[in-house]
């Protein structure tokens, strides 16, 4: 009987522990917030024209940091104060030396097309080559704003959304999202 | 003793265990993490599984080395690979491929495409005494608008507009005030079928039922709908093409539009949802140009005009040909949002003998976005012939001249607070002159 019961707790202890180890690794799976926000570079939506029509894809920028807002030409709030937030980060960078591209996708592709984010990008002197205006199809559009968490919806030519940005690190691996107003996005940095 | 060790080890454990449950079921987003803890667990057993089958793989080897009387030392040791296991790294390979695509389904998964999405705005105010709006004395329920767009296919548009509103005796209505399905024939070319705003000035389409969207607290008078007292048609029952197609830096706005004729019931503009059964058809259009760069970048010029015979329930009934034409400008930045609209009217008298009649409306409004708020000043002024039927049956078809000042402030991103100051002069079915108070609180969601 005694090697039997030896046995048996041999196994019962063996799965507790592959039970306890699961279990460990599915509690720091939640710890640590993986969801949505998991998502990496290359599983968004690649099909995108920059303000001058050409092609660009999201994985192409990969090698250093991207930095990603969601915009609409017409926003007179919201934005503007993503914007200049966006800029702020370029100066922060710039001052320790280190790089990053700055994507600005378009909400609202019917009305912003390439050359409407041209013509913003002149009047907002934002031409640094790091930056990118990006139009997508309306589905691509919308799934990448899902995918990211920038919730919207548009209300005629108004968008409403809120305010967020979303940094991904040199690998295209999820860094985090802030509300840009907030000013806490030294720390994804 | 050692029974007893043994128990404690595997209670130890088991506390180990709940313990490590417990944490893995405090996530800080509850969907979110249960969607990557599955993607954890297939992983997981995914890993399981190619051990286990590595493992088989190794036992069939022996057992053939075996069987064909090779000697043990010509077996393959575990993890080694030879010709016969080439189809294991391929396997493996294929496994992983097939990993890598379910975590990029899973993730591009996340564009949900069903259900339709419902969004609105609601708001509610209180004001001071007034001779002309009792809907806006004391404590008011304003609107709750929702707002519907269907998805339909790529260049399919439909909209819905509900809103329910309280009357000036308390009832609670709900009106469809948009319900409008299109289609996009080209790039800059949507043609619209349906009840939608009438394309003419610049509020009328710009700035709809939900009033958060909307800067002041509320629209110039004689422009506001046609059951809060406005005396132009807001919405029009019919066809629509609009397009801004671009042309140099900037855009050209167009709209051409026809539909039923309205009338007037009881003192108020109708818009004849239910059909048109006298053939009398309104016919419209609007042309503008917005300036995108250089000094006046944000500057949009444009005229309107419609033409609609429009009948009363008078006793006898009259008839109007009302010709209605004018222009706008909008200087619409970061910093400023400054309108400036005008109607003239040349209505015609179809079943007497008064001929024509001229009147006109408008107003100026400047508005500057500051980092608190947005201030603004409006200035309103009509003069309309009471001689003409069609505004002689209107309810609201009085002239005055007002003067407000206002301010918004965002509480936050969805919700606004309004209040506005205004003086009003009635000018000739009587000499009113009253000051109102109003705050609003406006949200979307």
């Amino acid at each position: 009987m005694i090697p039997g019961s030896h046995k048996s707790l041999c196994w019962r202890t063996q799965f507790l522990c592959a039970a306890l180890l699961g279990a460990g690794l599915l509690g720091a799976g939640g710890a640590s917030g993986r969801n949505d926000d998991a998502v990496r570079l290359d599983q968004l939506p690649q099909q995108w024209r920059d303000d001058r029509g050409t092609p660009l894809a999201l994985t192409a920028l990969l090698g250093q940091r991207v930095v990603i807002a969601m915009a609409y030409t017409r926003c007179r709030t919201i934005c503007p104060a993503t914007i200049a937030e966006l800029k702020r980060m370029q100066r922060t960078l710039d001052e320790r030396g280190e790089a990053a591209s700055f994507v600005i996708v378009g909400f609202d592709p019917d009305s912003d097309d390439p050359a409407s984010w041209r013509q913003y990008r002149i009047n907002h002197q934002l031409d640094r080559s790091n930056w990118h205006f990006l139009t997508g199809s309306r589905q691509e559009t919308r799934q990448f704003a899902h995918q990211l968490g920038f919730d919207f919806w548009t209300y005629d030519t108004h968008v409403m959304h809120e305010p967020r940005l979303v940094v991904f690190d040199a690998q295209g691996r999820w860094r985090g999202a802030v509300n840009p107003s907030s000013g806490n996005w030294p720390a994804l940095l | 003793m050692r029974r007893f060790s043994i128990n404690r080890l595997t209670s130890r454990l088991g506390a180990a265990l709940l313990l490590g449950l417990l944490i893995g079921t405090v996530p800080a987003r509850a969907l979110c993490a249960e969607r990557a803890a599955t993607l954890e667990e297939l992983q997981q057993k995914l890993d399981q599984s190619l051990k286990a089958i590595q493992e088989l793989t190794e036992r069939v080897r022996e057992l053939e080395a075996r069987q064909s009387g090779a000697a043990a030392g010509a077996a393959p040791a575990a993890g080694e690979s030879s010709a016969p296991s080439a189809p294991e790294p391929t396997r493996l390979e294929a496994v992983e491929q097939q990993l890598e695509q379910l975590e990029t389904a899973n993730a591009s998964r996340a564009n949900d495409e069903t259900g339709m999405p419902l969004h609105g705005f609601a708001d509610v105010g209180v004001g001071t005494h007034n001779p002309i709006n009792p809907d806006l004395e004391g404590f008011f329920v304003g609107n709750l608008d929702f707002y519907l767009t269907p998805r339909l296919s790529d260049r399919g548009r439909a909209l819905f507009e509900m809103n329910t509103e309280v009357g000036a005796e308390g009832a609670v209505g709900v009106d469809l005030e948009r319900a409008q399905i299109g289609y996009q024939l080209a790039d800059q070319a949507t043609l619209w079928l349906g009840r939608f705003h009438s394309p003419y000035g610049y509020v009328n389409t710009a700035l709809h039922h939900g009033a958060w969207v909307n800067n002041s607290l509320r629209r110039p008078g004689f422009l506001q709908f046609e059951d809060s007292g406005g005396i132009v048609p807001a919405h029009t029952v019919g066809l629509w093409i609009t397009g801004a197609p671009r042309v140099g830096s900037g855009k050209v706005q167009y709209d051409a539009y026809v539909g039923n004729s309205q009338q007037i019931i009881d003192g108020v503009l109708d818009m004849r949802n239910a059909g048109n059964a006298h053939g009398n058809l309104i016919v419209g259009g609007r042309l503008g140009y917005l300036f995108n760069a250089g000094a006046v970048e944000g500057l949009t010029l444009g005229v309107h005009a419609f033409n609609a015979r429009i009948g009363d329930n008078a006793v006898p009934a009259n008839m109007t040909r009302v010709f209605s034409y004018g222009g706008y400008a909008v200087y619409d930045t970061e910093q400023w949002e400054n309108i400036a609209e005008v109607y003239l009217f040349d209505d015609e008298d179809l079943s007497g003998t008064s001929g024509t009649h001229h009147s006109h409306a408008g107003f100026v409004q400047l508005g500057y976005h500051a980092s608190w708020g947005v201030p603004y000043a409006r200035y309103e002024l009509t003069s309309l012939d009471q001689a003409d039927n069609y505004f002689a049956a209107q309810t609201s078809g009085f002239s005055y001249h007002r003067s407000a000042l206002g301010l918004r402030f965002d509480l936050s991103a969805d919700a606004a607070v309004k209040l506005e100051l205004a003086d009003t002069q009635l000018t000739d079915r009587s000499r009113i002159q009253y000051t109102q108070g109003l705050m609003q609180y406006a949200i979307r969601f």
